[in-house]
């Protein structure tokens, strides 16, 4: 006869039963290695940058067009350092939000427009234009250049405009695929060229630039997809694991293996308390193996970071718990889960998008562990400035993992 | 085969179906993905400048930007309001337009211009939404433009981003209905122990397989036609929409067959699903990307009546322009069979030796 045995013993004991049935369940560990290894591959897919520049083409070159009207601009106030600082300037670097792209002749513009030459920009910023019907080699250590829509000027456009000629033309070619709205936007800002070189002040005062942009001026330093998808991911690790922890649960329930172990010296607080661990340990392992491998903890946001994490494991395993209790079969269990995880899914989505989330998503209970992880990810928050999501989502926390446990409670107390 | 026992093992899947949560999935699907990627992740794809406007007075510019395309344009009532938005970047810019602006615009006295642009918004948008103000203010002012801008258009628009998800949400329509619901439905006899007891009857295995397969057939054509008309796709070509769907829902119902019958249990047809999931998805992407090698959708299945549906459904076709992948479509759906026949009839012996 041997004497009592601890609760940590039985916990332990019932910790390694729960390891051997998952390893035993080849679907769910195949899956769950699956995941581990395609999650990070694609992440690395994704763009880790955003374009959130507009590609104009423009015939002739600035500096043509320039040296052209050297003699207009001299007229107009145009000093020899400003005419010589003109001739250094380089139009085809990229400047708040605009791609410049000059053509030597409206024809060439005209053709890569429709569609029939290709723009190819070299690593010193020469343009070589390639004949696909031509059937021409591509060019080397060259970059394909998109140009959708281009300005033609007329060679002595800003002499003619100075001059106040009233039959200045200026062709936009756009090829059909171009937003309305940028071809407006194209057409407008020639306008605006036309009435500043003519003269014509802008009829309205505008503010300094301090008092017109609010918020921090991330232009140039956008949040890629890659950034935006980096929590995301984690967060579906987390919530992926609620199904295989629901899947060991209900298979215990519906084969009553639970009622042998609590013949044991086991209780149900131990079986429960078992389940919680493994759950939490499961899914957030993995989400801490993504993690390291795609990247995101800094020694500025770890603590807060590895915290949301834990919050979320438990907080899913709870409702793994919950829907588990349900004891339904594979397929039951499947669609079971699905119908309670589509809803705490949607938060996820809120980051994909500008702006702050509808009031719907904000009250669902994962929006603050996706809204905390993602603002400590991206935006390096702190403590402080997380405090209200937090004890938000230990609110959830407890409501979830207390119906999970609950419910589990009296589906065993009841087999 | 008696037709007899066919129809009553049809009408008691019919009737038994709907209480699997397959069922709800099966109609729930195409709905919940249709909301998803054509409201939500349509405008992700595509997303519009973002405009607010508080208008004291009466302002043309108002007037002038709601009648423009690909703006999205807010209204408000409040200055501080469209602040607190343009900070969050609910907006990507806003504009104040005082009482009398376009009054002191065209008098001349140049009021200010109270624009506001989100820190976060993109620089394109930016552009756009500043010059396009300028102009509208230019406009109201009443100077005429020192330059005639003329704009010459090539080629044709694209099909805008929504149209290009219509097959991705139509896979899923058939691979729940078509795949999913006969291929589970026999899974799930063979698991509680129904197959048995049927073929204890003079029920014959072909006939049960039968019964599957038109399950399968007409629960994949109604929800695949369902959703062309949910995603606005199904027009004055119905009657052709129609053939390409059947011919669609007889092969995925026969490969939702085929898993059926070979897989022992619920866990070995999800992993089967799950391991083929790329393999019937793939032709889908290429709808999206139309940019890919087009050539490489045609080694995939579920091209062959994903392509009919997209010419004929989406592209305004006609069945004689789809004629070949119809008929390579049925080629496939008749080729499985001897295949399912075989796995049926070691599935037979293996129950039969227990």
């Amino acid at each position: 006869m041997s004497g009592p045995v601890s609760r940590p013993a039985i916990v332990s004991a019932l910790l390694k039963k729960e390891f051997r049935a998952y390893s035993r369940d080849t679907i769910w560990l195949l899956l769950t290695l699956l995941a581990l290894v395609a999650i990070p591959v694609a992440f690395l897919f994704l763009p880790d940058s955003v374009d959130e520049s507009l590609t104009l083409g423009v015939a002739p070159p600035v500096s043509s067009l320039v040296e052209d009207a050297r003699e207009t601009l001299k007229g107009m106030g145009a000093t020899d350092e400003q005419l010589a600082e003109l001739d250094e300037a380089d139009f085809t670097e990229e400047q708040e939000g605009l791609l410049l792209v000059e053509f030597e002749t409206e024809e060439d513009l005209q053709r890569v427009v429709a569609g029939e030459l290709e723009a190819w920009q070299t690593g010193s910023g020469e343009l070589v234009l390639r004949d696909t019907e031509a059937d021409e080699d591509e060019p080397e250590d060259a970059e394909k250049v998109s140009v959708s829509i281009g300005v033609a000027f007329p060679p002595d456009f800003i002499a003619a405009v100075a001059a106040g000629r009233d039959d200045v033309k200026v062709t936009v070619y756009s090829f059909a695929d171009v937003p309305q709205e940028i071809q407006g936007a194209i057409e407008s800002f020639v306008r605006e060229a036309g009435y500043q070189l003519a003269g014509q002040e802008l009829p309205v005062t505008i503010p300094e630039e301090e008092f017109v942009m609010l918020g921090e001026d991330r232009a140039g330093d956008q949040v890629s997809l890659q950034d935006k998808f980096r929590p995301l991911v984690i967060f579906m690790v987390l919530l992926m694991e609620t199904f295989s922890m629901a899947s060991l649960v209900s298979t215990e329930v519906l084969q009553r293996t639970v009622t042998a172990v609590l013949v044991t010296p086991a209780r149900i607080g131990d079986f429960l308390f078992a389940k919680t661990v493994f759950g939490t340990f499961m899914s957030l392992g993995q989400a801490l193996i993504v993690l390291l491998i795609i990247g995101g903890l800094t020694a500025q946001n770890w603590s807060l970071v590895l915290t949301i994490l834990l919050m979320g494991s438990i907080m899913f395993t709870g409702v793994a718990l919950f829907v588990g209790a349900s004891g339904k079969d594979f397929m039951g269990q499947l669609f079971y889960t699905m119908l309670f995880t589509i809803p705490l899914l949607t938060p996820t989505f809120s980051v994909l998008f500008p702006g702050t989330a509808a009031g719907w998503v904000r009250i669902l209970p994962t929006y603050p562990i996706i809204d905390t992880l993602y603002a400590a990810m991206t935006y390096g928050t702190t403590w402080a400035d997380s405090a209200r999501e937090l004890a938000y989502a230990a609110f959830w926390l407890v409501v979830l993992y207390g119906a999970g446990l609950f419910t589990l409670r009296r589906k065993v107390a009841s087999l | 085969m008696s037709l007899s026992r066919f129809a009553k093992i049809l009408r008691k899947d019919l009737a038994l179906g709907p209480r699997s949560p397959i069922f709800l999935w099966m109609i729930l699907l195409p709905v919940v993905l249709t909301l998803i990627l054509q409201v939500a992740f349509g405008s992700l794809f595509n997303p519009e400048p973002r405009l607010g406007i508080v208008d004291e007075g009466d302002s043309e510019i108002t007037a002038q930007v709601e009648q423009m395309e690909g703006i999205e344009l807010t209204l408000l009532d409040d200055a501080e309001e469209l602040k607190n938005l343009v900070e969050a970047n609910d907006l990507d810019a806003g504009l104040i337009l005082q009482p009398d602006f376009d009054e002191a615009l065209r008098a001349g006295d140049q009021p200010e211009l109270q624009f506001y642009i989100s820190g976060e918004s993109y620089a394109s948008n930016r552009i756009v939404l500043t010059v396009t103000t300028l102009d509208l203010v230019r406009e109201i002012e009443g100077s005429e433009a020192p330059v005639t801008v003329e704009v010459v258009s090539y080629g044709s628009a694209g099909l805008p981003i929504s149209m290009r998800l219509v097959p991705v949400i139509v896979f899923y329509a058939l691979t729940m209905a078509g795949i999913f619901v006969p291929g589970s439905s026999l899974v799930e006899e063979k698991e509680q122990g129904t197959l048995m007891a049927l073929l204890v009857t003079p029920v014959k295995i072909g006939e049960v397989l039968a019964a599957k397969w038109t399950l399968g057939l007409v629960l994949a054509s109604t929800m695949a036609a369902a959703t062309l008309l949910l995603n606005q796709a199904l027009g004055a070509n119905w009657a052709q929409v129609l053939v390409v769907v059947v011919v669609a829902g007889a092969l995925s119902s026969m490969i939702g067959l085929l898993i059926g019958t070979f897989a022992k249990d619920s866990t070995i047809m999800f992993g089967v699903v799950k391991g083929l999931g790329i393999f019937l998805f793939a032709p889908t992407l290429f709808y999206i990307f139309p940019e890919w090698p087009q050539w490489i959708a045609k080694l995939f299945p579920l091209y062959w009546v994903l392509e009919p549906i997209w010419t004929v459904a989406i592209m305004g076709g006609s069945l004689a322009d789809v004629w070949v992948e119809i008929l390579v479509a049925i080629g496939i759906t008749v080729a499985l069979i001897p295949l399912i026949g075989l796995v049926a009839r070691k599935v037979q012996t293996e129950m039969a030796a227990r």
